[in-house]
Formats: C-alpha cells, structure tokens, sequence
C-alpha cells in the first residue's frame, strides 16, 4: 500500500491558525514530521498538494527536500501549480535531488536535478506502479 | 538631554544614509532622543519600516521612549496614518503632535500597512494579507501574470523570515504601490522590512568570517547572503530564501536592495543606476529589505533568468 498524503490536510493538524499557505522554516518542520511519523524508511509515497496556496522556499525545502534526502525512496508529487512548482524545482536541483511530478494529463516526469530522475521512473515501472504508454509516456498505475 | 534625529523630508532609500547618520551620531552622543518628522514631505515604505527600527534600536540602548515629532502638513500625516506607521510607532515612540485616527484604507496603494513580524505565525498572516490584495493591482496595473502573485507572495514570505530567522527580535514589513515617476515613469509594488536586530555580520559570523579573513565586514556578510547564499545555519538546504527573491526578481526586471550595519548591496537592473555594493555608510543595527517590481513595458513577458 502506497501512503497518500495530502499536504494540505497535514498542513491543518500541524499548525494551530486555520492557513493554507505553506510558508516558514517553523510550519514546514511541523508539517514534515508529522508526514514522518507515517513513513517508513525508504518508502514510496504520494503527496498530493491540492488546496496548498503558497509554497515558499523554505516549505519546499523543509518538507520535500528533505524527506527525498533523508526518509523516502521515491518521492511522486500531484495537485502541483506552477507557482508550487517554481519553488520546489530550484529546491531540489540545487541540492542534487529529485521528485516525480504527475502532471494533470497523468504524465510522470522528473522535478529537480535531471540526474536522478530516470532511475525514480525505472524504480516505480519495476515495481508495477508506473506503466510505459504508446509514444513513451510514464503514467502512475497504482490508484 | 534630547539629541535631535531629523528625518529627511523626502525619506527613502536614497536619504536613508543621510537620516543613518544622524541617528548613529545621536545615539553616540546618549540622551534622549527626538526624531524630527514635522518637515516631511513624503516617505516610502522603506523610509517608514526603517524609522520604526531606529526608535526599536533607541528604545533598547536608553531607559527612556524616543519622542517623535509628527509631520506638520495634513496629507502626509493622512498617509502615515493609512500606512498603519502610527499603530506601530504608538509602542516605541513619545509621539507629539495630534494624529488624527483611521485605519489604513482598503481601495488605497497600501497593498500592505506597517505589518509587525515577530514570529512565523506573522508571516502566516502578512502571506494571507497580501494574496487577497495583491493580485488584482499586479496584474491589472503592472502587468505581471496573475499566476505569478503567487510567486510575488513567496518573496514577501523570504523576506519576512529573515527577520523571525536571523534578526534575534522583531521588525516591520510594508507594501505599497505608487507611481514611480522619479526613475521610470511607470508603476512600481515595493516591499519594505527592516528590523534592529543583529544584522548579517553578526548572524553569519560564526560560520563565514574565518573564509574572508580580512575582508569580513558587513559588505562581505551580505555579499555571502545575497550572492553565495550562505546562511548561518550548517543545514544544506537553508540560504534559499534570498536565491528565490532574486530569482523572482530576475524575472520581472526587479530591484532587491539590502542595507546592514555599514554596508548596503543591491541587484540593479538595467533601469536603475544604483550601485551593487557600498561600504563605509553611517552604521545602523539590524536589517534592512528593499523590493521593487516595476510595472512591466508593454507586450513584454518575463525576462530570462
């Protein structure tokens, strides 16, 4: 069973104001290890950003960044927009690391450093959770 | 004895130096302080926030409240009061003068009134604030993608935590758009926080001033900060916040600006003709941000990073 996460709703557990927004150093460490205490080491997992606002810099690095470093395998984000996007991306490549991204059309593709990227989609294929369609798209099989 | 702080008559970034330092000399000189504001004329945000620090910084080195002189004409005065800058000042300062009472407008330029930043729920709230009033004039009026507020949000987020981060106490954050006609003739949104704090040099002392060696000083703290993207902690994902306003910055031909102790570093962009890094200015303690995006020139999208 793949854990789903959805940010926002951990986003509301974690912090005591009714936001929406992910944004400080503080929220994004609350935020993180409440999603650890129901990750074990080196596990797939899908977060889902859906009704996130804003995500600053220090969010994605604090809750994506370093759960990709230190707890999880492979790392598959949806519900991104492209503001989200925009500070996860040079988060990640900056330090060297990777996430998948399901794109609204269902499509994978790698967010980050591009390095790591193919091996995350070779891991999720082998494990029968992604699929190579016709013209070579990757898509998420696992609901 | 009261030491006098006159307060430029038109306070902003460009005066800001000249009002360093009278205030440094005052402070030096013990007493009480009184800062003259009755002969302003205008002030920016960056002038406001920046005020509020120096009385934070007056507050923290004598036993008595700063006094400060309210401005004298009636429109100015209105300003400050729809700048929020009086709810603030009410706590640091002897304030003199009659200031008449109101709460800052909703329909005027103030996208953001004079915004204590103490801890990270303020900037939960400064982030709230400035979506709901923010994106109609950034893309109505300066003509920047509804979709990048969003971005413009994040920046605000940065700059208000360095304060809650690094300052070691509490600062000001400020929005506002205003006609620029000065340098470019167009619109501009402005970011303001400035904070009393320790400042760069002392924040990233521990970890950087043996790399300089003799060069560390304050121009050398910001320039690790704002270019090399040290940050005081040894976490290698921190120093992201300056990078990403940069990087916003970049993208909407955008100015960032950042004074601490003696020096002060920007990122100039082709329609200013600022300088990148000054060094010797009059000292004054903590922080200070400046952020400009500029209305963009028309059929123009985004600037390449």
């Amino acid at each position: 069973m793949i854990p789903h996460i959805m940010v926002q709703a951990v986003l509301q557990q974690s912090v005591s104001g009714l936001y929406t927004d992910l944004v400080t150093r503080p929220t994004g460490r609350a935020v993180r290890e409440n999603i650890e205490r129901e990750l074990p080491p080196g596990t797939i997992a899908v977060m889902d950003f859906t009704g996130v606002g804003c995500l600053d810099y220090s969010c994605a690095d604090e809750i994506v960044a370093k759960l990709v470093r230190d707890k999880v395998k492979v790392l598959l984000l949806r519900g991104l927009t492209d503001s989200h996007r925009d500070a996860i991306e040079p988060v990640l490549a900056g330090a060297g690391l990777a996430v998948l991204c399901e794109r609204a059309d269902g499509v994978l593709e790698g967010l980050g450093a591009t390095g790591p990227a193919p091996a995350l989609l070779d891991e999720l294929i082998q494990r029968r959770l992604a699929a190579r369609h016709p013209g070579g798209s990757i898509r998420f099989t696992a609901a | 004895m009261t030491r006098l702080v006159d307060v430029p008559a038109q306070f902003d970034d460009r005066s800001f130096d000249q009002f360093a330092g009278a205030f440094s000399h005052a402070l030096a000189d013990g007493g009480r302080l009184l800062f003259d504001a009755h002969a302003a004329e205008w002030a920016s945000p960056y002038g406001l926030v920046g005020l509020l620090a120096a009385g934070q910084a007056a507050r923290a080195a004598g036993a008595d409240a700063p006094l400060l002189t309210v401005p004298t004409t009636p429109d100015v005065l209105s300003y400050w009061v729809r700048a929020g800058f009086f709810s603030a000042a009410k706590d640091l300062f002897e304030i003199h003068g009659r200031v008449p009472r109101g709460k800052p407008a909703a329909d005027s330029d103030v996208l953001l009134p004079v915004t204590a930043v103490r801890a990270a729920e303020d900037v939960h709230e400064v982030v709230g604030h400035i979506q709901q009033r923010a994106t109609a004039i950034l893309s109505s009026e300066l003509g920047i993608d509804p979709k990048a507020t969003m971005g413009f949000a994040m920046a605000l987020s940065e700059s208000c935590q360095n304060i809650v981060e690094h300052a070691g106490t509490g600062g000001w954050v400020a929005v506002q758009a205003y006609n620029w006609r000065r340098k470019l003739a167009r619109r501009v949104v402005v970011i303001a926080v400035a904070d009393a704090g320790v400042g760069f040099r002392h924040s990233l002392e521990p970890t950087q001033a043996k790399r300089f060696g003799e060069r560390w000083g304050d121009a050398a703290a910001l320039e690790a900060a704002l270019i090399q993207g040290v940050s005081r902690f040894r976490d290698p994902g921190r120093g992201q916040g300056l990078a990403g306003i940069r990087r916003y910055l970049a993208r909407w031909e955008g100015k960032v600006a950042i004074r601490s102790g003696t020096a002060r570093i920007a990122i100039v962009p082709r329609w200013d003709d600022d300088v990148p890094l000054k060094d010797g200015l009059p000292s004054f303690p903590g922080s200070q941000v400046l952020l400009i995006i500029p209305e963009q020139a028309s059929g123009g999208g985004p600037s390449k990073q």
